[in-house]
Parts: structure tokens; sequence; C-alpha cells
């Protein structure tokens, strides 16, 4: 009977790291990705898994607050923000595929290469003995946030910098869930609502770029333009 | 050793009269995919009854190797599915080398196939065979790594020590405490899934059905066949995918496995591979029909992801 909470909550670490490891295939995947549309989909299936992720550790650790968390990732993440994306995108008729600046095949080993990183610095903060996931979800934050970096310097177009931005986002989101259990709830409100009015903004703020400029490549703010 | 014989015919019997269902079933469910009314599951028996009675012509630039390699091809083929456990975890012919000897098996029948079609003269067979080997250079590492990864978590590149680790032969308990969940699994999975819509020629990458000099790959290098050899060569594509596909759900998905041949157990273990067979096959069906063929030279930005893929799970298995 003492047995059964060690074991359930080895399960639902498990289950964790496993979820971890399918955000990181889908953040590579958004790094290869081509096509905008797929781009916000994919995206959306990511957090779609971090909110699930965040309803599993709220589960195994009776920690009610985290689901609000997860409810509120998945309204605002998984169907706000990807909803409004892709209004502008047919609102701007966006047909031409993301060019990376570096090529799509060495972008991914990039990414792969930042993931290892990820992995050496979580395996400073590990230890064995403290509460927590463990190492595995926080590496996956951290290469998530290094991804998301080097995605946004890999692209030209706005809007898809805007996404990077996103998903540069889920990683942090990720780190605290998985370090502290869920930052306290007003935090967590604050991060979720800035992400939906920093989405909305930069919306907004993409389709003035695009108006003004007749394109959304950001090199061509550096221009005068009276 | 009479058991052994007879576990080696059921199974090369299994891998001939299976092969070409499987073909038809995902032909069939995707024509009713895209509502179309499709062939019946059973036309690629009907073609190969056909094609067997057909004469044959051999173009007059051809060698040896033309002749030669349809048999080749074949007997290499039968040969790694030989080796790969199907109904039983224990493979029959289990003898030497593992899953390193399946997928060089199945190296020795692509590189006849595209020796053959430069062999032939055809301008397209030399372009086939060109794009093949360009693609299946990419390929392998990717498989590679994720074939070792599967071998690092059981301890041997035995198959019949991967698939045997998670159904308690050695012992250990159902699933070896959860290995399939680890991270580095999911990891290998997705590579190797990426890499056998590569090696069996489905629509991101080559399109089976198409013989339009832009886009074909493998059919490109068996444009000159006919008659026999052709059949030979179409069993063995058909062949070769149901390698692949149980290779992949019975290093990933053992259940069902069981530890002989014999007795009524075989039942329920064939039982068990056609049900796993099917739900891979419709996954195949959903990918293709939602997929467009891609350009040949966005093919190695995806086997760079799944080349990535691959060495992550590789290196997970050390950091976790």
């Amino acid at each position: 009977m003492l047995m059964m909470p060690v074991l359930d909550l080895q399960f639902g670490e498990r289950i964790v790291t496993l979820m971890a490891a399918l955000v990181l295939v889908l953040q590579i995947a958004m790094v290869s990705q081509r096509w905008i549309v797929l781009h916000i989909r994919i995206f959306a299936v990511q957090s779609l898994f971090l909110a699930m992720i965040a309803a599993t550790i709220a589960w195994y650790n009776h920690a009610p607050h985290i689901y609000i968390a997860a409810v509120l990732t998945l309204v605002v993440k998984v169907i706000l923000v990807p909803i409004l994306f892709e209004r502008l995108v047919t609102r701007m008729e966006i047909h031409e595929e993301i060019e990376p600046i570096v090529n799509v095949p060495l972008s991914v080993l990039i990414a792969g290469g930042l993931t290892l990183v990820g992995y050496v610095v979580a395996e400073s903060f590990y230890r064995p003995d403290a509460p927590g996931v463990g190492h595995n979800a926080l590496a996956v934050a951290i290469s998530l946030f290094l991804i998301g970096f080097f995605t946004m310097i890999n692209r030209r177009k706005a809007l898809t910098q805007v996404l990077a931005l996103l998903s540069l986002e889920n990683g942090l989101f990720l780190a605290a869930i998985s370090l502290t259990y869920g930052m306290p709830l007003i935090v967590e409100l604050g991060i979720l609502f800035d992400v939906l009015v920093a989405a909305m903004v930069l919306g907004i703020l993409v389709y003035r770029i695009r108006e003004t400029f007749e394109s959304m490549d950001v090199s061509r703010l550096r221009r005068l333009r009276g | 050793m009479i058991e052994r014989l007879m576990e080696n015919a059921a199974q090369f019997l299994l891998l001939l009269v299976l092969s070409p269902l499987v073909t038809g079933v995902i032909r069939t469910l995707k024509a009713r995919l895209q509502t179309r009314r499709g062939p019946g599951i059973l036309q690629p028996y009907r073609d190969l009854r056909k094609l067997f009675s057909k004469g044959i012509v051999i173009p007059e630039t051809a060698s040896w190797i033309f002749t030669a390699t349809p048999w080749v091809v074949f007997f290499s083929t039968i040969l790694a599915g030989l080796m790969i456990p199907m109904v039983a975890a224990e493979a029959p012919l289990g003898l030497f080398g593992g899953v390193l000897a399946v997928i060089y098996l199945l190296g020795l029948g692509r590189f006849f196939l595209a020796l053959s079609g430069m062999d032939s003269g055809s301008s397209f067979g030399g372009l086939g065979s060109s794009r093949e080997m360009t693609i299946s250079a990419l390929a392998e590492p990717a498989m590679m790594l994720a074939i070792f990864t599967v071998a690092i978590g059981a301890g041997s590149t035995g198959l019949t020590e991967i698939a045997g680790a998670a159904i308690g032969i050695a012992g250990a308990a159902i699933g070896q405490n959860w290995r399939f969940l680890a991270p580095s699994q999911m990891f290998a999975f997705a590579a190797l899934s990426l890499v056998l819509i590569a090696e069996t020629g489905r629509i991101p990458v080559d399109n089976p059905d198409t013989h339009l000099e832009l886009t074909m790959i493998h059919e490109a290098m068996i444009l000159e066949y006919s008659g026999p050899y052709l059949a030979l060569l179409e069993w063995a594509a058909s062949i070769k995918q149901l390698v692949l596909m149980t290779l992949l759900i019975n290093c990933f998905w053992p259940f069902g496995l069981q530890p002989t041949w014999f007795g009524f157990g075989a039942v329920e273990g064939i039982c068990w591979l056609l049900a796993k067979l099917l739900l891979l096959s419709c996954a195949i069906v959903l990918l293709e029909t939602v997929n467009a063929k891609m350009r040949l030279f966005r093919v190695p930005e995806m086997l760079a992801v799944a080349f990535t893929l691959g060495s992550l799970a590789l290196i997970s298995t050390f950091l976790f």
C-alpha cells in the first residue's frame, strides 16, 4: 500500500518524459517545416502536449492549481493563438514557403546540436534526491528555449519569428512546471495573457509591416521610408 | 532440426502469401479514402499470375547482371524476411548477424537493382539508379542510428533478443519496465518511421504507382523488365515492404509475439501480426493521402530530420 503512490509517481514521471520527448520531436519538425499553416498547426499540437504534461503533473502530484495552468494553456495556445494566426495568414494571402537563412538540413542538425547543449546544461541542475520531474523535462525545456531562439534568428519573415518566439515561451512554461510544479497562479495567468496580448499585438504589427513595406521581410525595416 | 526447418518453411510461406495482400490492402484502403472503388485487395495476386504467364524481353545491351538481378533481389529479400521475428519472437534463421544482416541483405538487393538499372542501357534506368542510391545513402545512417538505439536498449543486435526482451522470454516482465516508453525509443521510432517511408518508396518520397519520368525512382530502375522477371521484382518489393513494416512493429510494439512457432500460439501470433500490420497500413494510407509527393531535392531535408532524430535517440540512451 505504501508503495503505490511511489510507483504511480514513477509512472507519471515516465509519461511526462515521453510527452516531453514528443514536444521536442515537434519542435524539430517545426524547424524543418516550410508551410506556414502546417507550422501553426504543429505549434498547436505542441502546446496541446504541453497542456497534457501540466495535467499529468497536476494529477500525480495532487496539485490542483496546475490544472488551471493546463486549461489556460489549452484555451490560449491550442485554440486562440492558432486561430488568430491562421486568420492572419488567410487575410494576408501568404502563399510562398518559409525561406530560412541557413538551409533546412543544416538547421535541423543545428537544432540537434542545441538539444545536446540543453542536456549538458540540464545535467548540472540535476539532484537525484531533490523533488521535481527530473532532468529530462528540464533538458527538453532548455532545448526548446535554445531551438526557439535559433529559429527566430534563422527566419526572415516577421510572422514566423513570432511563432518561434511562442515556441520559445513553451520551453519556459515547461521549465517552470517541471522544476517547481508551477509558478504561483497569478504569475501563470500573467504570462498567458501576456502571450495572448503579445500574439495579438504582434499580429497587428506584422500586418502593418506588410502593408507599409509590401513584405514581411524584417531586414527591409532598416531602410528609411518617408 | 526438423522443427527449425518447419519454422523456416512456415515463415517462408507467410512472407510469400502475406506480402501481396499487404500491398493490396494498402491500395484498396487508399482508393476508398479517396472515394474511388479500387481494384480489390486480391489484385496484386492476379497481377503476379498474369506476369508469370507472359514472355520475357531482354535488352540487347544487357549482360548477365540483368538476368541475375531478379533472383538475387528476390532471394536476398526472402532471406532477410526469414531473419526477423514475425509470429514467434525467435526468428527462424537467427543464426548470425541479427538486425545488421537483415539491413545489409536488403542493401545487397538494392545494389543489384541499381546495377541492373544501369545495365539495361536505357537512360531512365540510370536515372532511377542514381536517385535510389542518393536516397538510400542518406536513409541508411538514420536507420542504423535508430536500430542501434533499440539494440542498446535490448543489450543485443539479435532481433530475437530485441523482440524477446519485451515479452518475457528471458523472464522479464511484459514491457520490460516500460522500455518502449523511454524518450530514446520515441526518437528512434520517429526516425525509423521516416526511413521506412523512404525505403519502401511511399508517397512523400516516391510514388509506387507512377511511371512519370520526372518523379519515378523505383519504377525507373525496373522499367526494362517484363514477364516473370518483373513479377519477381514486384513480389520482392512487396516482401521488402512487409519485412520493413514487421521490423518496425515488432521492434517497438512486440505485443502478441509467441515464444515459438508451434501450437495454438501461432494462430494467436498471426492474428496479432495481422492486426498490427493493418494498423500500420492505415497510418501509411493516411500519410499518403494527405501529403503530396516531395520534390526530389526536398527528400534530403526529410532524411536530415530522420538522421537528427536517430542521433538524438542514440545519444539520449547514454544521457538518461
